[in-house]
C-alpha cells in the first residue's frame, strides 16, 4: 500500500531530488519484501519482488526515467504482489510467476535499461575526497554524482563530528535538514579529528548553495563544510547529458581530466574492472548481508515474545546457512582465473611477433588456476615486461635459429602451477639464453663485480635484476633500457614472492616467479586426524588406501608392489600419536618422476574431496606444514602444505631410525 | 619516565595490565579460538576477524606471566593484528603527566613490557607490542 502512494506520488511534478528520494524508498520497500519472502518460504514472491526491486534500483540509478507509463507498470506490478500477498495469508498456493501479465511491460524496461557497450562517463573524480574514500564509493554514488554533476548541480560536503550517546538522533536530524536543501546522495564514515571523541561522517548532498547558517548545530559538535565538486568544471560537451540515457547512450568519450588541485593521485586508487553480472552479484549479495542482519533482529524480537514458537529457530538455522552462503560468495568473487592473465598476453605476443619478425609459438598450462583479483593485478605489469623481454631479447630472428638448427618459430611456453602455499609461473623460452660473459663484464664496469673473482651463474643471473642493469646499449623501442627487471622483482618481492633466472646458453631461458598465496581455491581431500580436520591439496595425492590393517609410524606400507615409508599426521605436526591408523594418502608429485620422493600420510579417517577457500596464515601463526585454512561448517579445515609435510615426514622418520 | 596519553585498563590471567589506547585496534567480544595443530610458541590459535585469520595470543607462554588459566570474556586487536585475550575491562585510565617506572631489562616480563604505570597505590603492567611482537618472532626462530 505504501509502496504505490509513493509510486502514484512520482506522476505528480516533484523536486529531482524528491523523485530521487521516493525511487530510494520504493527500492528500499521492494528489498525488504524480497528478503522477508525468501526466508519465509515463498520462492516465487522473492522472485517477483526482485524483478521489481531491480527495476527500480535501475531508476535510482538514473538509467531509467521516471515517466507516466513506467510508473503505470510499476503499479500494475505492486499491485499484483499485493494480490499475491493476500492470497498466501488465505493459504493459497504460489503461482508460478506473480508478474505474469506484466512479462512484456517489464522485459522492455529492462531491455531499454541494459547500458551501452562501453559503459557510461564516471565524474566521480571530480570529488575533493581521500582516496580511501573515494575507493568505498558504490555504483550508485558513482551514478549519482556523475548525473548532477552533468545536469549542473554542485556537490557539496558536510562534515560533523557527534557524540557517541546522541549520534543516530543526531544524523537523522541533519539528514532531513540537508534533503530540504537538496539531494542527500550518501553518508560516509569519516575520520573524527584526533583530539575529540565521537563519531564523524561526511554527508554529501547536491544543492545550488549549501548556507552553513541553517544547519542544526549543537553546542560541542563540530561542524566543516565544502564545496566537493564543481560543475563548471565539467567539459561543455557533457553537461546537460544524462550519463545513462541507455537507448541512446552517447558515444563513450574520454573522462575529463579531474581538476589537478583537488583530485586524487591516479595511482592511490585501485581500479578493478569486474564483468557486470560479477558486480551484481556482488552488490546483491552485499544487500543480502543487510537483510540477514536486519532479519536477525526481528528474530531476536519475536524469539523474546513467543517462547514456545521453534519458528524462529528453524528461521535462524536458514538464516545461518545463508549467511555462510553469502560469505563464500563474496570471497569466490575475488577470485580470478589465472587464464584471464594469459588472454592479455596472447595479443601482445602476436603484436611483438609481428612487430620484429620473430614468428612465436606460444602456449599456456595451468589457467584454470584461481587467485586474487588484486595480486592477478598486481602481476599483470611485471609479467607483460618479462615477456615482451623474452621476445625482444631472448628469441633469435629466424635466419638465426634456423642457422643453428633451430625450429624458425620461437617457443614461449608459461606455466601456473601450485606448490604448496606458493603459486609459481614459470616464462620458458627456447631463445639464446642470457649471454653470462656480457653480463659479468657489464658488472665489472658498472662496479657491481670484482674483477678477477669467480662469478657463480645464479648470481649474474641475479645481477640482471638490479636496478639499472642492462648489457644492451642500444635501447630498443620493446625493452633494453636497464630499467623494468628490478621493477619486477620489487613487485614480486612485494607479494612476498621471489624470482629466479636460469638459462642455458643457445638453448633458452626460463623465468620462475613464486609467491605466497593470501587466498586460493584449492582442491582437496578432506581428511581427519587428532579430531581436527585437514585438506590435502589434490595435485599432491598419489594415492588413497583404507583397509584393515592398522599401520603405525615407521611401517612400510606395500602401494601397487612399491614399498613405501608411511609416517603419522599427527607426528608430522607435532600432535600426540595415535595406536594405530587404517588409512592413509601417498603425497608426492603427480606426474613426476618416479624418482621423486613419496610418503604415505597415516590419517585417522578419510572423508571425501571438495574444493575449499583457502585463507593463508598471518606470519605470526605460520606453523610448519599448514599451508592455511578454511572455514568451513564443522571448523576450520587445515589445508596441508605437501612439500613441507613430505620433509616434516621424512624429519620424523629419520628420528625414528635414530631412537632405534 | 612520564608519557602522556589513555589507556584500557584490562585484566588477563590474574595479571592487571595497560594497553596503550594508540596500540589498539579495537575490542571485540571473545571468540571461540581454533588451535593451530602444532601451533607457534606464544600463540594459541586463531580466530577470525574482518575476514582473516587473526592470531590469539598464549599468555600461558610469556616469560614472568603466571601460570593461571583465565577466562577471558573479550580481545583487545592490536594494530600489528594480534588478539590479547581479556578477562576484564576495568575501564580507561587517561593520564596527562602519568608515572611510568621502566622495567628492568634482566627482568624476563622486559621481552613485552614496557613498564609499570603507577596509579596512586595502584601498578598496571604497559603491555608494548613492539616488544611482544619480537618476542613472538623470536619463539619462532628458536624452534
Amino acid at each position: 500500500m505504501q509502496a504505490r502512494q509513493i509510486l502514484a506520488s512520482l506522476k505528480d511534478p516533484q523536486p529531482a531530488h524528491q523523485v530521487q528520494a521516493s525511487v530510494n524508498a520504493l527500492f528500499r520497500t521492494t528489498h525488504t519484501l524480497k528478503g522477508m519472502a525468501g526466508m519465509l518460504g515463498f520462492p516465487s514472491f522473492s522472485k517477483a519482488a526482485h524483478r521489481m526491486e531491480d527495476i527500480f534500483d535501475l531508476m535510482r540509478k538514473g538509467r531509467l526515467r521516471s515517466t507516466d507509463s513506467l510508473v503505470e507498470t510499476l503499479e500494475a506490478g505492486i499491485l499484483a504482489l499485493e494480490s499475491g500477498m493476500a492470497g498466501l495469508r488465505r493459504g493459497n498456493s504460489e503461482p508460478e510467476d506473480y508478474l505474469q501479465p506484466l512479462r512484456r511491460q517489464l522485459g522492455e524496461l529492462e531491455a531499454m535499461a541494459r547500458p551501452a557497450e562501453g559503459g557510461a562517463q564516471d565524474l566521480t573524480a571530480m570529488l575533493d575526497l581521500p582516496p580511501d574514500v573515494m575507493k568505498a564509493l558504490s555504483e550508485y554514488e558513482h551514478t549519482r554524482v556523475t548525473s548532477l554533476l552533468m545536469s549542473g548541480m554542485p556537490i557539496h560536503g558536510v562534515r560533523i563530528c557527534l557524540d557517541f550517546a546522541t549520534f543516530d538522533e543526531r544524523l537523522r536530524v541533519y539528514s532531513e535538514t540537508l534533503g530540504a536543501f537538496g539531494e542527500l546522495i550518501s553518508t560516509l564514515p569519516w575520520d573524527a579529528p584526533e583530539d575529540r571523541e565521537g563519531l564523524a561522517f561526511l554527508l554529501m548532498i547536491a544543492c545550488p548553495e549549501l548556507d552553513a547558517g541553517r544547519l542544526p548545530v549543537l553546542e560541542g559538535e563540530l561542524l566543516g563544510t565544502a564545496l566537493l565538486a564543481d560543475p563548471t568544471r565539467v567539459p561543455a560537451s557533457l553537461r546537460g547529458e544524462q550519463p545513462v540515457q541507455v537507448a541512446e547512450a552517447p558515444p563513450p568519450e574520454p573522462a575529463p581530466p579531474p581538476p589537478a588541485s583537488s583530485a586524487p593521485q591516479p595511482q592511490e586508487v585501485e581500479i578493478l574492472r569486474l564483468p557486470a553480472h560479477r558486480v551484481e552479484a556482488l552488490e546483491s549479495r552485499l544487500m543480502a548481508v543487510g537483510q540477514l542482519r536486519d532479519s536477525a533482529s526481528l528474530l531476536l524480537n519475536r524469539t523474546r515474545l513467543v517462547n514456545d514458537d521453534d519458528r524462529p529457530m528453524a528461521l535462524l538455522g536458514q538464516m545461518e546457512d545463508g549467511l555462510l552462503d553469502v560469505q563464500k560468495s563474496l570471497l569466490q568473487m575475488r577470485m580470478v582465473k589465472v587464464e584471464s592473465l594469459f588472454s592479455r598476453i596472447e595479443p601482445m605476443v602476436k603484436g611483438l611477433s609481428r612487430d620484429t619478425g620473430k614468428p612465436v609459438k606460444l602456449a599456456f598450462q595451468g589457467g584454470d588456476l584461481e587467485l586474487e583479483r588484486g595480486i592477478l593485478g598486481r602481476l599483470t605489469e611485471p609479467f607483460l615486461h618479462l615477456v615482451r623481454n623474452a621476445v625482444d631479447h631472448g628469441l633469435e630472428p629466424p635466419s638465426e635459429r634456423a642457422a643453428l638448427g633451430k625450429n624458425e618459430a620461437g617457443s614461449l611456453r608459461i606455466s601456473a602451477s601450485q606448490r604448496g602455499r606458493n603459486l609459481r609461473f614459470d616464462i620458458r623460452d627456447d631463445g639464446r639464453g642470457f649471454n653470462l660473459e656480457r653480463i659479468e663484464a657489464r658488472g665489472i664496469e658498472l662496479g657491481l663485480l670484482m674483477a678477477g673473482e669467480s662469478h657463480t651463474p645464479e648470481r649474474l643471473h641475479r645481477l640482471t635484476l638490479a636496478p639499472g642493469f642492462s648489457t644492451t646499449d642500444q635501447a630498443t623501442q620493446l625493452s633494453g633500457r636497464g630499467v623494468g627487471m628490478d621493477v619486477v622483482r620489487a613487485e614480486i618481492e612485494a607479494l612476498g614472492g621471489e624470482v629466479h633466472l636460469s638459462s642455458e646458453l643457445r638453448r633458452g631461458s626460463l623465468i620462475r616467479l613464486t609467491f605466497p598465496l593470501s587466498r586460493a581455491v584449492v582442491g582437496c581431500l578432506k581428511v581427519r586426524g587428532a579430531g581436527q580436520s585437514f585438506g590435502i591439496p589434490l595435485t599432491s595425492v598419489i594415492r588413497v588406501q583404507a583397509g584393515r590393517h592398522v599401520c603405525r609410524g615407521g611401517d612400510q606400507v606395500q602401494v601397487l608392489g612399491r614399498s613405501l615409508p608411511l609416517e603419522s599426521l599427527q607426528a608430522c605436526l607435532g600432535l600426540p600419536e595415535p595406536d594405530g591408523q587404517k588409512a592413509f594418502v601417498v603425497l608426492g608429485h603427480q606426474g613426476a618422476s618416479t624418482r621423486s620422493v613419496e610418503v604415505a600420510l597415516g590419517v585417522d579417517e578419510i572423508v571425501g574431496r571438495g574444493e575449499v577457500l583457502l585463507r593463508s596464515l598471518p606470519e605470526l601463526a605460520h606453523t610448519s606444514g599448514i599451508m592455511g585454512g578454511s572455514v568451513q561448517e564443522e571448523g576450520i579445515l587445515w589445508v596441508l602444505d605437501p612439500d613441507a609435510m613430505l620433509g616434516l615426514a621424512m624429519d620424523s622418520l629419520m628420528r625414528r631410525v635414530a631412537r632405534v | 619516565m612520564s608519557e602522556q596519553g589513555s589507556w584500557l585498563h584490562v585484566q588477563a590471567s590474574g595479571m592487571d595490565l595497560a594497553l596503550s589506547t594508540r596500540d589498539l585496534r579495537e575490542v571485540v567480544a571473545m571468540e571461540a579460538v581454533s588451535p593451530l595443530p602444532g601451533r607457534p610458541q606464544g600463540i594459541q590459535g586463531v580466530v577470525i576477524f574482518q575476514g582473516e585469520f587473526l592470531p590469539v595470543l598464549a599468555w600461558k607462554d610469556l616469560p614472568g606471566f603466571p601460570d593461571l588459566a583465565g577466562s577471558p570474556t573479550a580481545m583487545a586487536v592490536l594494530r600489528p593484528r594480534l588478539a590479547i585475550p581479556i578477562d576484564r575491562m576495568m575501564g580507561m585510565v587517561e593520564a596527562s603527566d602519568p608515572l611510568l617506572r621502566a622495567t628492568d631489562e634482566d627482568d624476563p616480563v622486559s621481552s613485552w613490557s614496557s613498564g609499570l604505570l603507577l596509579l596512586g597505590s595502584q601498578e598496571l603492567r604497559v603491555l608494548d607490542p613492539v616488544r611482544l611482537i619480537a618476542l613472538l618472532r623470536r619463539f619462532r626462530g628458536d624452534r
